[in-house]
């Protein structure tokens, strides 16, 4: 029985096809509503799973001179990764499927591995595109990383424990988002450089290196890559929403608010213009880094008051 | 990684076919982790030999084939024809055919700019303003239309004058389209100056001083964003430009940020001059008449178009087909500036330092044939050609 139900949470819900389904249209969300802020019409609800079919459907043209069991299987470990961390984290309100101490580390590396991966699937390559790509991507993950985690474990401070589902428990009814702001736009402007949205593509900017990294991906590599961005995403919102805006006890209160970050994430994306990648990495040590310290300071000295 | 065995140089190709340019041009990037150290480009991937075909048309034919170099600006290219055959023949435009002239090359002119202006922010990776300044420029698009009845190619002249006349509906409906976009221009300026993130990318960006400038020898937009007092419709007017206070534009601190700032400002500018067009236009004829057959002669007409000074050389043998048609576009003045601007910056800000003098590339590129004493067969017949290109690529899947 209990062989079942681990394989009905890994594959069918909530992580597998549930959380694919679920992050292929939220990324309908956000292009619909970005498109509305831009004054478009944007796509019909099914263009992300019409994309995707496609892609998986396409034939995969592997590159002269990759090494080609890297090139095929780092999409694989992306979208692995994604739905690993899926596994800890309240998503559609339910209650993690598993559970232990420190697996908020573990969460935040699982969903650094898509990253990775992408920067790792950029270099595996001739292409001067992509090698370009992939050091931006990897330059990224670093500028980011350090802030949004540490924007995750404000939470965890108050809370006391570094455990998702016992932080989500405090967090449950309080709005974190009042006591600490900088953490939770922190988080939110990190989750944009984690999922390379704009303003912060330049690791995909198509108007310099054509599609970055992934410019020598097609067919199922790519498709891979970008349902294992779906899920991330969805992920990313579910963290956000579990710590700082009062848990999601049941999915209807999921739904609402991480719905709610999206409609933030879209106009976010379009107000601004592309960063440069220096001005990326100035922004999140200069200004993320530094602010999220100081409210971590501020914290520990509450507590030790 | 690629690496030119010789050099050790990592060189980054954009174009002919890439996303951030929608004409083909070839430039070779080389780049030193993101600074770019070395620029080149390579034109010609557009060239339509049509100043050889026009000497094969007669003279009305030719200035529908020359207003279709530039899909943009067509209309500056059809009157800096039509002007220099008048020109030869000695027949002025009547003074109202000259107002519409005007009236349409400004019209242009705010499309031009609009269109521009969209570009270069989606090059910036700003695709807001590009979607609501191109929205914006459907307003102008429809007056132009209601106006000649096309979008594109208005085919508003003929040689000796005008094809159209400016009816009341047409003053109402151009005047309420230039309210509109003037209140939208302003929001844009606003963007242009004030919006942080933007002048981020743009503030001290591709600076270009006012020596360099001259040097290079840009024109248009570009040279006055540069501080550079070169416009022709005040130092050289046409067309009845002395007519109207035409002021111009000028900005000295040469930068990205001032490529924009001047551009915006120019709309208003248009704005005002057509305000002016439609407020007096002189009554009267729409053509002159001029004779098929034109004076054996040459001559040089010089519009202001909305990317920098258009050149015309006109030679007539007296003859109903023009003996040579020269047409020296903006783009080529300006693209040496692109070339060494670039080095130094960062990869991100090469798109926008291309983009800041709005190039034109389909109407940039000639065929230049250099005459050497006793190398005469550089020249390639139609056959050898097409024999050099069937080796060549035999060669090459080898």
């Amino acid at each position: 029985m209990e062989t079942l139900t681990a394989i009905v949470a890994l594959l069918l819900f909530p992580g597998g096809i549930a959380l694919i389904a679920v992050g292929l249209l939220y990324k309908w969300v956000n292009l619909k509503l970005l498109a509305r802020a831009q004054n478009r019409q944007g796509p019909r609800w099914f263009q992300p799973f019409a994309d995707i079919a496609k892609l998986l459907a396409k034939e995969e043209i592997i590159p002269d001179g990759v090494n080609r069991r890297f090139f095929v299987i780092l999409p694989t470990i992306a979208l692995a990764g994604a739905l690993t961390a899926a596994l800890y984290v309240p998503v559609f309100g339910v209650n993690p499927s598993y559970s232990f101490s420190g697996d908020l580390i573990v969460v935040i590396y699982l969903l650094s591995l898509l990253t990775l991966c992408i920067g790792l699937a950029g270099s595996n390559n001739n292409s001067r595109f992509s090698v370009i790509g992939s050091t931006r991507a990897l330059t990224q993950l670093f500028s980011y990383e350090v802030p949004f985690l540490l924007a995750m474990l404000g939470p965890a401070l108050v809370a006391g424990s570094w455990q998702i589902s016992e932080i989500h428990d405090y967090s449950a009814g309080r709005l974190l988002l009042l006591s600490q702001p900088v953490g939770f736009i922190i988080a939110i402007i990190g989750l944009m450089g984690k999922l390379e949205m704009p303003p912060f593509d330049s690791p995909e900017a198509e108007t310099e290196i054509v599609a970055g990294s992934l410019t020598e991906y097609s067919g199922r590599g790519l498709g891979l890559f970008r349902i294992g961005q779906g899920v991330e995403l969805v992920i990313g919102l579910t963290l956000v929403a579990a710590f700082y805006l009062g848990g999601v006890g049941n999915p209807i209160a999921f739904v609402l608010k991480t719905l709610g970050i999206v409609v933030g994430l879209a106009v976010l994306q379009a107000l601004a213009t592309r960063l440069r990648i220096d001005q990326t990495v100035g922004l999140w040590w200069r200004y993320g880094a530094l602010l999220v310290l100081a409210q971590w300071a501020v914290l520990i000295v509450f507590r030790a008051v | 990684m690629v690496m030119e065995e010789d050099q050790k140089k990592f060189v980054i190709p954009i174009g002919p076919q890439h996303p951030a340019l929608k004409e083909p041009a070839h430039f070779e990037l080389t780049v030193d982790g993101e600074t770019v150290t070395g620029a080149t480009a390579r034109l010609g991937y557009a060239h339509r030999g049509i100043e050889k075909a026009v000497e094969s048309k007669n003279y009305t034919q030719a200035l529908y084939m020359l207003e279709r170099v530039c899909g943009i600006c067509s209309h500056v290219h059809a009157t800096a024809y039509a002007i220099g055959v008048e020109q030869l023949q000695d027949v002025t435009a009547p003074p109202r055919a000259q107002a519409i002239r005007v009236l349409v090359a400004e019209m242009e002119r705010i499309h031009s700019h609009l269109l521009w202006l969209g570009v270069a922010a989606h090059e910036a990776g700003f695709d807001t303003l590009f979607m609501f300044t191109w929205r914006d420029r459907e307003t102008i698009m429809d007056a132009l239309e209601a106006l000649t009845g096309n979008r594109v190619h208005y085919s508003a002249n003929v040689i000796g004058g005008v094809k159209f006349d400016v009816t009341p509906e047409h003053v109402t409906s151009i005047l309420r389209a230039v309210d509109f976009l003037e209140e939208r221009t302003n929001h844009y300026m606003d963007i242009v100056n004030n919006d942080a993130v933007f002048l981020q990318r743009t503030r001290g960006i591709g600076v270009m001083p006012k020596e360099k400038a001259e040097i290079l020898g840009v024109t248009g937009p570009t040279a006055r964003a540069s501080g550079v007092t070169r416009d022709l419709r005040i130092d050289a007017p046409y067309s009845g430009y002395d007519n109207y206070t035409t002021e111009m534009i000028l900005d000295d601190r040469g930068d990205l940020e001032a490529r924009f700032a001047v551009r915006v400002r120019e709309l208003f500018e248009a704005y005002r001059i057509i305000r002016e067009v439609l407020d007096n236009l002189p009554p009267g004829d729409l053509t002159a008449r001029i004779k098929r057959r034109i004076n054996e002669a040459e001559t040089v007409s010089r519009i202001e178009a909305p990317r920098g000074e258009l050149f015309y050389f006109v030679r007539s043998n007296g003859s109903d087909q023009p003996d040579r048609v020269k047409v020296r576009t903006p783009t080529i003045c300006n693209m040496a500036s692109v070339l060494s601007l670039a080095v130094g910056h960062q990869l991100a800000d090469v798109p926008m330092i291309l983009v800041g003098v709005d190039p034109c590339f389909s109407c940039n590129d000639r065929m230049i044939r250099v005459k050497r004493s006793g190398h005469d067969h550089e020249l390639f017949t139609w056959d050898q050609l097409r024999r050099y290109g069937i080796e060549y690529y035999q060669r090459k899947v080898r």
